[in-house]
């Protein structure tokens, strides 16, 4: 028998009961429709953190910093103790591959003052290198004396009246001291300020910076969290995280310094991104492997009616028989009927999914993703479902005695 | 019984389209019942057979056995000089759908086909024949009255013209035999004489044909009558048919 005719007669079977065809299949469109909508939510998810990192970050370098050991699951914290020593920055900037290194040192910041009118916390200052300075001076200059701000853009109007270059501004730190400092400049950043949640209201010289840590030579030296440590290209990034890391790890000051269970790192951007996108990727199939029980749930409908088919069908199965039909031929046919309802279900499934997906994205802003390689699983196991929910039921069919079909009212 | 000696019955049954040597069938329904009993019988090619006989006497399983439905526990059963009872569960499902063509008294058309897609059922499970099939179901439609009907289901039919339609299924495949269970059994008096006329144009064509029914008259319109007794063939008798077949033409 051709797969051909059967696929005819069987789409016959399916239309004959379009209620039941329909129902049944609402099963399978649920279950792939779920998974695809968690993908496509998973991927924009995705999609969307991989563009701010990208964005924020358009000069090829790293991020050193300290993690606990991995756990095993997901990502360790970090550390937030200073270990990095000026002499660490030292070592690294006279590495080859590396342009510069600039240490991360943040201030978070009590109070403003500008000409008596006040902003009260919720912002950091940081402390940094005029390299480092992430962003474009779009007014004056880059700070040169440690007295001097350059101010991001948004913090123009942290107070009445504004700020503008010129300007003085007094500001307390949070339990470290305050200082006067004159506006030389406005930044328009490109960063979002790494990690943190606090905005950078501005950048002052690392000179300011006064945390030290008595270093293995028994000196006292100014300790960082972090480094941004730049490559002199793209090209040779991977070769400068190398370095990096290879130094960090035998001979650096922070290695000593640093308790056991702690790991440096120097991440990429492009291993920041590797990172969020396994932790997204896990969250996603774990939900869309809760979503998927209703694809199992919809299985066993196709299973359910097939069975019901064939007993329903049992004489016309006994016809079919008697004009020369073979057992495959009947397994071929009732087989086919459930692929064709798995199928249906995977691909109406599929396009309910990223309708509703691209729904859900638009809403919240994030970038569309087509979940390409899900669309396939989705349909395979559409497919696969058809198959396995109808091999008994079509067994069933198959080993129907003609003798009795043939008397089956 | 060894393979040689069937190979030779299967030569001497050359001239029969269906031979039955000593066929025994018992069924266990609690006890054994002797459905068949040792029944020898040939139906040579272009002969008209009626089996009749009480209920429980043997009469389906006979049509089973030489429709290659069931197989018997005893004896052989030649269909086109096959021994069928050496075939495969799927080799006896193609010789069902090559050489034989089926009328049940309950018509059994495919409800959701249409009268053309019935009538050409066994040419979807048998790939070798490749011929346009519309056209012939049109022609086998057209010689049972139904020309017009191509496209109807079969609930939008007659009991009669169903069971045209069903006679049409039984002829797509250029059958040797063509077997008929009650093919009157569920129609009115005038549209049973109607299809009998039909069997009766089948038989004057050269078909083999073999007739189950309980009613004598019907009976009568072939050349013989079996009569079946408890499993066994009571009397085989012999009929002058001419008169029947030479007055419906």
């Amino acid at each position: 028998m051709k797969v051909t005719e059967s696929f005819r007669i069987s789409w016959r079977a399916i239309t004959g009961h379009k209620l039941r065809s329909g129902l049944t299949t609402l099963g399978i469109i649920i279950g792939v429709g779920s998974v695809i909508v968690f993908m496509v939510l998973g991927g924009a998810f995705e999609q969307n953190i991989a563009q701010e990192i990208e964005e924020g970050n358009d000069e090829p370098g790293m991020w050193v910093h300290t993690q606990q050991a991995d756990s095993g699951f997901g990502d360790s914290p970090f550390v937030r103790a200073k270990f990095f020593t000026d002499s660490d920055v030292a070592a690294l900037e006279s590495i080859d591959t590396v342009e510069f290194v600039a240490p991360s040192a943040r201030f978070p910041v009590a109070q403003l003052t500008h000409d008596g009118h006040q902003r009260t916390g919720g912002f950091a200052v940081e402390a940094t290198t005029p390299e480092r300075l992430e962003g474009d001076v779009v007014e004056g200059d880059t700070f040169a004396a440690e007295d001097e701000i350059v101010l991001s853009k948004e913090a123009t109007d942290l107070v009445e009246g504004g700020l503008s270059v010129g300007d003085e501004v007094e500001i307390s730190f949070d339990g470290a001291g305050s200082g006067t400092f004159t506006v030389v400049g406005i930044v328009e950043p490109t960063s979002t300020g790494g990690n943190s949640l606090v905005p950078t209201a501005g950048y002052v010289s690392l000179s300011n910076y006064e945390t030290t840590i008595e270093t293995p030579d028994g000196n006292q030296e100014r300790a960082y969290r972090d480094l941004i440590v730049a490559a002199e290209s793209s090209e040779v990034l991977d070769q400068a995280q190398q370095d990096t890391l290879e130094y960090l790890r035998s001979d650096s000051d922070a290695a000593q310094l640093k308790e056991d269970e702690h790991v440096l790192k120097a991440q990429t951007v492009d291993d920041a991104i590797d990172q969020v996108g396994d932790i997204v990727d896990q969250l996603t199939v774990f939900i869309g492997g809760i979503a998927g029980i209703s694809l199992v749930v919809g299985s066993i409908g196709i299973a359910n009616i097939m069975i019901v088919s064939v007993t329903e069908r049992t004489r016309d199965i006994g016809v079919m028989k008697a004009v020369g039909a073979r057992k495959r031929d009947v397994i071929q046919l009732f087989l086919v009927e459930s692929v064709i309802l798995g199928a249906i279900g995977a691909l109406l499934g599929v396009l309910v999914g990223l309708g509703f997906g691209y729904l859900g994205v638009s809403v919240i802003g994030w970038p569309m993703v087509l979940p390409t390689d899900w669309i396939l699983i989705a349909v395979f196991i559409g497919v696969t479902v058809g198959v396995l929910s109808g091999l008994y039921p079509a067994w069933r069919g198959a080993k129907v005695d003609p003798i009795e079909a043939l008397r089956h009212e | 019984m060894t393979s040689t000696g069937s190979v030779v019955e299967s030569v001497e049954a050359g001239n029969a389209t269906v031979s039955l040597g000593n066929v025994r069938r018992t069924y266990y329904l609690g006890e054994p019942v002797h459905a068949l009993d040792g029944v020898s019988l040939d139906l040579p090619d272009g002969s008209f057979t009626a089996v009749m006989g009480p209920s429980g006497s043997g009469k389906s399983t006979l049509m089973n056995m030489v429709g290659c439905l069931d197989t018997p526990d005893e004896g052989t059963v030649h269909v086109e000089g096959r021994n069928v009872t050496a075939l495969s569960g799927s080799e006896r499902a193609q010789l069902r759908g090559t050489e034989l063509g089926f009328i049940f008294q309950q018509f059994n058309l495919m409800p959701r086909l249409t009268a053309a897609e019935n009538v050409t059922l066994p040419l979807v499970f048998n790939d070798a024949v490749d011929v346009d099939r519309r056209e012939r179901a049109e022609t086998l439609l057209s010689r049972v009255g139904l020309g017009d009907r191509l496209d109807h289901a079969p609930p939008e039919l007659s009991g009669g013209q169903r069971q045209r339609v069903a006679i049409a299924r039984a002829l797509v495949n250029e059958p040797s035999l063509v077997l008929a269970d009650e093919p009157t059994g569920n129609l009115d008096t005038g549209t049973g004489a109607e299809i009998m006329d039909i069997f009766a144009e089948l038989h004057a064509a050269g078909r083999t044909i073999l007739m189950v029914t309980h009613e004598r008259h019907i009976a009568e319109h072939a050349e013989r009558i079996v009569h079946l007794v408890d499993g066994q063939i009571q009397e085989i008798e012999q009929l002058d048919s001419g008169a029947h077949t030479g007055g419906s033409q």
